[in-house]
Parts: structure tokens; sequence; C-alpha cells
């Protein structure tokens, strides 16, 4: 069994699919020697940090593979803290399988999924909060995520949970000082006064908690479906949606995740088109899907695109879908205005929360419903003003349950109990929010206390 | 070195004040040959500072010590002449013991139980230094040339290591005011190698009685009937006396502010550093400005004098400004200053040198134990003389040591605290120190420790009896309890059930009790029999992050573990662990700036290592 840390490992660092080039990293500390036995080059110093032109070399077959630029990152000056070969080839998947092969029959392991990452961790390279972000980089589908991504390596969350910490750690300091220095002359707080310390710092993580929505949106993306009879132009609208920002196919380094071939983007922001009838299948099997797939679609979809043919009347099948989304959020969508008109969509009463008219065929109105569908999620806002993110279920859950810890405290409050039983909560609270910004130490609320309160008789 | 020796003896202890008594105590009485050096026998148990013992957290301490076989909590029940159980609005977790003593009387009962103790001697002479055989200690020399052998040396030297008075301009070497120190030690201490620093620590001026305005003054009495400390004293038969409030105002702070030149605190000449929570009043009108008054308690020294304390007025201001800042006082406008205040710097080792066991890592069969490991408080000097004590005698008698964890007792949070994190300025027990706080209660010490004590020797049969008997008792009332049924709205439940509601307490169900059993219950016992029952769902909880807690302890890592190479750990944190040497997983995490990702490296390597051992063997 290899020893942690002490073999070499690589992977495909750049998503399989078809891009101008692909990356092949080694990380280890025979990340050199490896290299060495394939990579045939005019120069002999590979240097630090520097490209270096060359050729990968297979020396059973005496074939070259590819021209490729390699770069050296000597340890500790790398993402790992070891030493780091970057081998930037052509982006064809099968040309980087068979470096990577190459890099394993010369003595490399195949990292296992983000295994670069928890080396740089394991080596003190970056903290959990950052390894996290760090993940969700390279993860990032889109450039949206990327821009979140970054926010958070450079401690956005942190910065926004460490005040909030900080009120806490005042709370528990006041209660802590009332019960240690209980001959002193110190003012213990009425349970009004924690009452509306606690509110405060529930709000602050409420919004904190609220934010996940839009983090997890912006990380994960949400799920579509465009519903309506056949003919209506789903498939065109789709496309048009969609047009500039086709669908990137992503595989991570090193897992073997099946392709997402539906995945394209919105604003930034990823978008699983879920298969409803009339997208792809459409020419060849409306008769036997039509409605009925789209409504096993509709179950599961995060978002729904109700399109109607604004050339012809309300058709059965239409009101019938129109029945099926009665009291549920969506967005109606009127296409074919550049035809003459026979729906009068005045007279349709329904819960849609927008209305567009739109012409796939001529482009117009497309644009005001991207930009209709962009802000109803209401992104923008949510990191403009905010600044950290929750973006992962890990996250979310310390917040939660540091919420819940003093949603206890709360109750206790009520209950009249004593403050040693209330810190109980208090201090889980605080143990959830060191989960995501590092520890806090009894020295931490002696501190406190000493600097606000004149101890000591 | 010439092995040539004048007396002999198991056990030698360095210093009879709080933590030496203990040690000596717990030595002889554990069938060790001991001996206590003291530079002065009239003052054996001195309380330097404050006349009183216990206080929140510190009470605790003294029950703890208590209920191991220590002698501290006896003591103080026979010479104490005001008693409190502090915390009384919050829940019993907290409540502490604190009463004030009679100085004299304390020391001269201190005295007689050392007196009386078989295989204990008490000597008045001048150590001077450790003798030592490369790694291994071998006695002590005294300042006449003698020379005593001994198989392990405790030191409990207080703040004697190089002592250096404070008042105003003034500054002269003395252990305490009045009395020499130690500086030929400091440096047979310094000779070995240790890192040690330097501490400060100050005492308010004491006042003629006879001049205080007491009737103009707020009155606190004793409780009464008045709560011991020791879980064997049936009835405190002594009377006792008051304390009094009073405040200091904006003309006591003027007149300090006006003289912070002449003080040797802010003209930069003492060097050591002060405990926050016992801060002079110099540094709370410096620090605090906005407060325009503070606090002071008027504490009698003993019943046979008129000596009063001035809690809350600790200083080093020169005389004159003393005086000045105590006749601007309320009440204190005639006193008469028996005694100034005084600062007083003195030299600590750094406790991170000594293993769990209190023995110091580098020099075998050498303890130290109380002010000398940087902690302030006669209490929690006291427990740990009682666990050195305890230990060297276990180590010569070849036993294992007894090591108390933070989830057993407070006497065992400062123990792992002072050797894992070190100090850097006196340290102090607090209630908020312990993970557990909710076990670590005053009523149930003796459940905690007692079985422990008795186990190493220490418990004598009386003292084990005393403790069955009130177990014996306790299950009667748990078992009755649960049998007594009492009416609520909707049917009838076991007294037990009812007593988890807040509003139920144990007084108005007393009555259904057999009366046999009733009059046989102390008010303390039922107290503690309501609180396991009251507190039992966050006891459980609890309970469970206990076993979490001891898990990580029981990871052990060897005592020769070669941090150095392991790949992810930082030079600095590779430097910590080899300092500190922790025995476990647990005690690691606890050292400041050993981040849980180093953590989990550590955890891996040893997991790979355990495996690797397990594969070779």
């Amino acid at each position: 069994m290899p020893r942690l840390l002490e073999d070499t490992i690589a992977a495909i660092s750049t998503p399989l699919g078809k891009s101008g080039i692909g990356v092949v990293r080694l990380s280890g500390p025979q990340s050199r020697s490896i290299l060495a036995k394939l990579f045939r080059r005019q120069q002999q110093d590979l240097g630090d940090r520097r490209p270096v032109l060359g050729e990968i070399v297979d020396s059973e077959k005496g074939e070259s593979l590819d021209q490729v630029m390699v770069t050296c990152f000597l340890a500790p000056r790398s993402y790992t803290r070891e030493d780091v070969v970057e081998i930037s080839c052509h982006g064809s998947p099968v040309l980087l399988r068979s470096i990577l092969q190459l890099l394993i029959r010369e003595g490399a392991r195949l990292a296992t999924p983000g295994e670069f990452t928890l080396r740089a961790f394991l080596r003190g390279r970056i903290d959990l909060l950052q390894a996290e972000a760090i993940r969700d980089l390279i993860e990032a589908q889109t450039l949206f995520q990327a821009r979140v991504a970054r926010q958070q390596a450079a401690g956005g969350l942190s910065r926004r949970v460490q005040p909030i910490k900080e009120r806490l750690i005042q709370l528990i300091a006041l209660l802590e000082a009332g019960i240690d220095f209980a001959e002193d002359d110190v003012a213990v707080p009425g349970d009004n006064e924690i009452g509306e310390q606690m509110n405060t710092i529930r709000g602050d993580l409420g919004r904190l908690e609220a934010t996940f929505a839009a983090g997890r949106l912006i990380n994960e993306g949400f799920s579509l479906a465009i519903v309506g009879r056949p003919n209506v132009g789903k498939s065109s609208l789709f496309n048009a949606l969609l047009k500039e920002e086709r669908a990137i196919v992503t595989e991570l380094p090193g897992t073997t995740r099946d392709l997402v071939a539906e995945t394209a983007q919105l604003g930034g922001i990823p978008v699983r088109l879920m298969d409803t009838a009339g997208i792809r299948e459409v020419t060849d099997r409306i008769e036997q899907l039509g409605v009925d797939r789209s409504r096993e679609a509709l179950a599961d979809a995060e978002q729904v695109l109700l399109v109607l043919d604004g050339s012809e009347e309300l058709q059965t099948e239409d009101g019938n879908l129109l029945e099926e989304l009665e009291g549920r959020s969506y967005h109606l969508v009127i296409n074919k205005i550049d035809l003459p008109q026979r729906l009068t969509p005045d007279t349709l009463k329904t819960s849609a929360r927008t209305r567009s008219l739109i012409s796939v065929r001529t482009g117009e109105g497309v644009e005001a419903l991207r930009a209709t569908l962009l802000r109803d999620l209401e992104l923008e806002q949510a990191i403009e003003s905010e600044g950290g993110l929750l973006t992962n279920l890990r996250q979310e859950q310390e917040v939660r349950s540091s919420l819940e810890s003093l949603d206890r405290v709360k109750q206790g409050l009520a209950e009249n109990l004593p403050h040693e039983i209330l810190l109980l909560d208090l201090y889980r609270a605080l143990k959830s929010l060191n989960a995501l910004t590092g520890e806090t130490t009894v020295e931490d609320i002696l501190d406190h206390i000493f600097s606000k309160f004149c101890i000591g008789k | 070195m010439s092995r040539d020796f004048d007396e002999e003896y198991d056990i030698v202890v360095v210093g009879a004040g709080h933590a030496g008594c203990e040690a000596a105590m717990a030595a002889a009485r554990l069938g060790l040959d001991t001996a206590l050096y003291t530079l002065n026998l009239d003052l054996v148990a001195q309380m330097s500072c404050n006349p009183a013992i216990g206080g929140i957290a510190k009470g605790h301490l003294v029950r703890e010590i208590d209920a191991l076989g220590g002698i501290m909590g006896e003591v103080i029940d026979r010479t104490g002449i005001q008693f409190r159980l502090l915390n009384r609005s919050r829940g019993p977790a907290v409540w502490s013991p604190r009463a004030q003593a009679d100085k004299q009387a304390y020391r001269t009962e201190m005295r007689r139980v050392l007196e009386q103790q078989q295989r204990l001697r008490i000597k008045q002479a001048e150590v001077v230094s450790i003798l030592r055989d490369g790694e291994k200690v071998w006695g002590i020399e005294l300042r006449d040339g003698r020379r005593v052998k001994a198989g392990a040396v405790i030191l409990t030297t207080g703040t004697f290591l190089n002592g250096l008075i404070h008042v105003g301009e003034n500054h002269y070497s003395a252990g305490r005011s009045g009395e020499q120190p130690s500086i030929s030690l400091a440096e047979s201490i310094k000779m070995i190698g240790f890192e040690w620093g330097r501490l400060k620590t100050g005492t308010p001026p004491r006042l003629d009685g006879r001049t205080i305005r007491f009737d103009r003054l707020e009155e606190q009495k004793g409780d009464e009937p008045p709560t011991p400390f020791s879980f064997r004293t049936e009835k405190i038969p002594q009377p006792q006396v008051s304390c009094y409030i009073t405040y200091t105002n904006e003309e006591v702070h003027r007149i300090i502010r006006e003289n912070m030149g002449r003080s040797p605190l802010y003209s930069g000449r003492i060097q050591g550093i002060g405990p926050r929570y016992c801060p002079s009043i110099e540094d709370k009108v410096v620090k605090f400005p906005e407060k325009l008054r503070h606090q002071l308690f008027l504490e009698p020294e003993g019943v046979n004098t008129y000596e009063v304390y001035v809690n809350g007025l600790s200083t080093s201001m020169p005389v004159d400004v003393q005086m000045r800042v105590v006749r601007a006082i309320p009440g204190l406008e005639r006193a008469e200053v028996i005694r100034p205040g005084y600062a007083i710097e003195y030299d600590f080792v750094q406790p991170t040198q000594l293993t769990r066991t209190l023995e110091t890592k580098k020099i075998r069969g050498l303890y130290h134990a109380g002010q000398i490991n940087g902690t302030t408080g006669y209490e929690e000097a006291a427990c740990q003389g009682l666990m050195a004590g305890i230990n060297a005698a276990l180590q010569l008698q070849g036993q294992e040591p007894l090591v108390l964890e933070r989830s057993q007792a407070y006497i065992g949070i400062l123990i792992d605290d002072l050797v894992t994190l070190g100090t850097d300025e006196p340290y102090r027990m607090f209630t908020s120190r312990a993970e557990f706080r909710l076990h670590l209660r005053i009523d149930n010490a003796d459940q905690r420790l007692t079985p422990l004590g008795r186990h190493i020797g220490l418990v004598g049969d009386q003292h084990f009896q005393c403790y069955q008997a009130k177990q014996k008792r306790m299950r009667t009332l748990e078992a009755a309890l649960q049998e007594i049924k009492v009416p609520v709205e909707n049917g009838r439940l076991s007294a037990a059930a009812a007593l988890k509601r807040t509003e139920v307490k144990l007084e108005i169900l007393l009555d259904l009790l057999p009366p046999g059993l009733r009059n046989s219950l102390s008010r303390e016992e039922l107290k503690s029999a309501e609180t396991a029952i009251k507190y039992e769902g966050y006891l459980r909880q609890q309970s469970l992050e206990i076993e979490k807690m001891k898990r990580a302890e029981s990871r052990l890592i060897p005592p020769h573990f070669e941090y150095c190479g392991i790949p992810g750990l930082s030079r600095e944190i590779v430097e910590k662990l080899s300092r500190v040497r922790p025995v476990s997983l647990g005690q690691a995490g606890r050292i400041p700036g050993v981040t849980p990702a180093a953590l989990s490296i550590l955890h891996i390597y040893l997991e790979l290592n355990a495996r690797r051992d397990e594969i070779s063997a």
C-alpha cells in the first residue's frame, strides 16, 4: 500500500471535452523523475515555474505522442507544496488519456478525486474553507461560478461569519462573567438583553443561511423543464435561450462522472435541461410521448417554462397543461408572435410568475426572456450585497445547526433555565461556526471578559 | 559527585505553603518517610494574600482535594469564621463554597494536623540546592551544608524564588513581606536548564479594625447554616463574623492618577506579568476610566486580631499614597494602615516541562507544585501539592500514577491546562475552563474521586465508611423517589418524574419520604439527589460528549514519537508537539496552534504506525 503523501499522483486536470488545450498534472517527490523518462526536449534544465517546450515520447514504442509545454513547480512553491509538473498538450481526450497511462506506467499513481486539493490541505497550504472553495473552482462549470468560488477562496465567507461569531463570543463572555465572577461587581445581563443579542445573532445567521439558495444555484445550477404541446417551438426555444453558451461537457480529473449531456448555461448559471418530449426526440416520437412525458419532467424541475403557440387558438392539450400548472409558480411564454395571433393571452387565467411574448424564429423577445429568467433568480443582489455565500451542504448544515442551538437557547430563556444550562447550547452554536472559520479557545472568551469587566477583588 | 548525606527520607517537600502541606501529608499517609522543609516553622500554611479559602471554581477544587483524601477542607472547616455558598441564584453545578479564615488559627490547625501525621517530619531550614545524578534527583542541600537524601523531591516554593517586593519607588528581595527569599535555590533550579519566567502578584494594605466606621458600611453576613467544605464535617459550631462592603470614589481615583508616576507598575520597574482577574487598583483606574467606583470588601483576618484585609485594593503605590487613598474611602476616613500593600515579582518554571504527574520531564524524581508552576491561589496550589505528593509516592512504590482526566475533576483540568498550554500570567481556575461543568459539581466530588483516593490508599477507613454510608443513603433516597407517587393534574407520577419539572422542588416532596430516611439526609444530600434528576437530560448529553473526548484521549502517542519528518506538519507545529510531548491525540489537539489539519495528519500517521507494527508483529 502506498504511504500517504510519499508517492506521486497524476491526473488529467482539465475537463474532458473538445477544448484547445488539455493539462495532465503530477504531484509528489517523483514528479520530475517520472517526467524525465517521457519528455524529450532541447533544453536540459526543466527549471522552476518556467514553461519548457518538448515532446512526450513513448520510450517502449519509440514514438512521439504530441508536442507539449511542460512547467515544473518546485516544492514548496506549488499548489500542493510538493514538486508539481504540468504537461499542457492538445486537448484531445484520447491523447490526454494516453499520456496519463504512460505516467502511470512509469510509476505515478492515478489520483483519487480531489487528492491534489487534499494534499494541499494536508500540507497546510490551504484551510478547510479554501479547500472547499477550490474544489468548487475546479467544478465551476461556468464563469459565474468561478467568480463566486474566487470570492470564497479569498475568505469572503470567513469574513462574513467572523463578526457573527464575535457577537456570539461576546454573549458567551457576558454569561460566563456572571457565573465565574458573581462575587465581583459584574453587571449580569438581564434576560431581555440576552434575548435581544440572541435575536441579532439569529437574524444574521438566518440571512447567511438564506444565501445557500443562491450559493447552491450558482454552484449546482438548476433544472429547467420547457413544456408545451408538440410543435409550439420548445426545442428551438431551448437552443435560442442557450445559444451563445452551448453545453460544456464535463468530466472531472480522475473521476468517472458520466457525461452530463444536457448541461448548458444561462447567464453563467448551469442549467440542466429536463428531458421533456419535444426537444431531442420531437421529430420522430411526437405521438407516443406528447404531453404525458412533459408531466413527468414537471414533477422534478426547479424551473418551468410553459410554451403556447400564439398563432393558434388554445387547444385541449394547452388547457390540460395550464390546469396541471395551476397554483404552481412558472414562466409563461407565448411563441410565434411574428405570425397572425389567434390566442388572446389576456383572457388566460394562470398562476404564472412572468409572461413573455417571443418569436424564436425572428429572435424577438428572446433576450428579454433570458433577462426575465435571470432577474427572477435574484442572484446578482445576493452576491454583490452580501459577499460571502454558503455554497455547499456542509457549510449550510453548520449554519443551520448553529441556528438550531440558538433556538434552544431562546426556548431555555423562556423557561428561565440557569445560565450554565443556556451556555451548553451557546457553546454548541459557537462550535458549529468554528467549523467554518477555525477554533475559539477558553482564552478567547476570558479575554473578552477581562477587557469588558473590571474583575478582581 | 560525592554521595555522602546526613539524613535520608523517601520524599522531601521544599516549602510548607498550601501546596507543600498537601504534598507532605499525602506522601506520609501513603506510607513514605517524608520531610517537609520550611524557612519558618511558625508560618506553615500562611495565607499571604486574602484571609479566605474557596470561591467560585476554587471551592470546587477544595471539595475535590477533600474527596481524594487531602486536608485543606477539614482545616478550613475548623478555622473558618464566615461561610457562604456562592452563586445560589444559579444552578447547583456552579455553586461553590467560600469561607473567611482566621489566618492564625488556620496556620496553627494545619501545623497540628501535620505534626500528628506518622512518618512526617517538619523541619525549619533553607534548602539551597537540588542534588542530582545526571537526570535523576537524589536529594537536597541545606544552607548549613547538610545533605538530605531522598527518592523524590517536591518543590513548592511559592513566591520565594528570587522574590522581589515593590512598594512605590522602593524594592527589596523577599519571599513575602518580612520573610527572606530563596535565591540560591532559584539558581540551582536554573542550573538544571528549565525554561522559566517572571510573574507578579500583589496584596492590599491591612487596616486596624478599631479605626474603621463599620456602622456606616454595608454588612455581609455568613450563611446560616454554614456550608462546610469537607464531606466529613457534619456541623460548623464556631460563630460567624461579618464582612463589610465599601467602594472607591472619584477622589480615590484622582489621587491614584496624580501619583501614577510613582507606581512601580507604571514606571516600568515591575517586569513580571500579573493576573488580569486580580488587578491592582492602579490597573483598575487606568483600564476602566469609565467606572466611577470599585467595590471593596473589608475582611477580618481573624477573631483574635483587629487586622482587616481590604479586598480589591491591591496596590504597590508608595506608602504615603496608600494612606491617602485609604482615607478617601467612605468608612475609612480615620483608618490606620497596619501593613502597607505591596507587589511581588517571582520566578516560575514553565509548566509545559512537566508530565501530567507534575514530575519534571528533565529530572526524574523532581516534582513541581503550586506557584512555581505559574498558578495563583491557595486552592490551585493545594490541589497540585496533593497530586505531586500522591504521584511521587506512587512512583516510589512502583505503582501506576494517578492522573485525573478533564472530565473527572477540576484538578484534572488545571493540570492538563498547565502541562499542555503552559501559562504566561498567573493561572487561576474558572468554571468556564471546564468542558463538562454540569458533571463537575461540589455535591458529587466524592462520587467522582473518593473511590480513586481509596484505591491508592490515601482515603482511610473512617473516611471511606463515611463515604459508603452516604452513597447508601443516596441510593435509598433515589429508590424512594422512584417509588413514591405524587398526584399531578392528570393522574399520578413518581416523585422522580415530577421533579423533572422546573417548578417542582424536592422540599415540597419531603413530607412524602419515610421519616427515618428524611432525617438521615443532609440538606446538601437532598439537593444533590434533586440535581441529578433535574439535570438528567443535560448530563446524559454531556456523557456522550465525554465519551467522545475519551476516545481522543485514548489514542495514545508513543512517548518517543518522532514528529520531525512527518510531511504536512509545519516546523512550528513540530516544535510545539516536541516540546509538550502530548500523551494522546486529545491532548495534542489542545496545544495552541496545533490545527485540525495537523491533527488529522498526526492521526493518519499514528494509524499507519500502528498498522505497520501490527504487520511486523
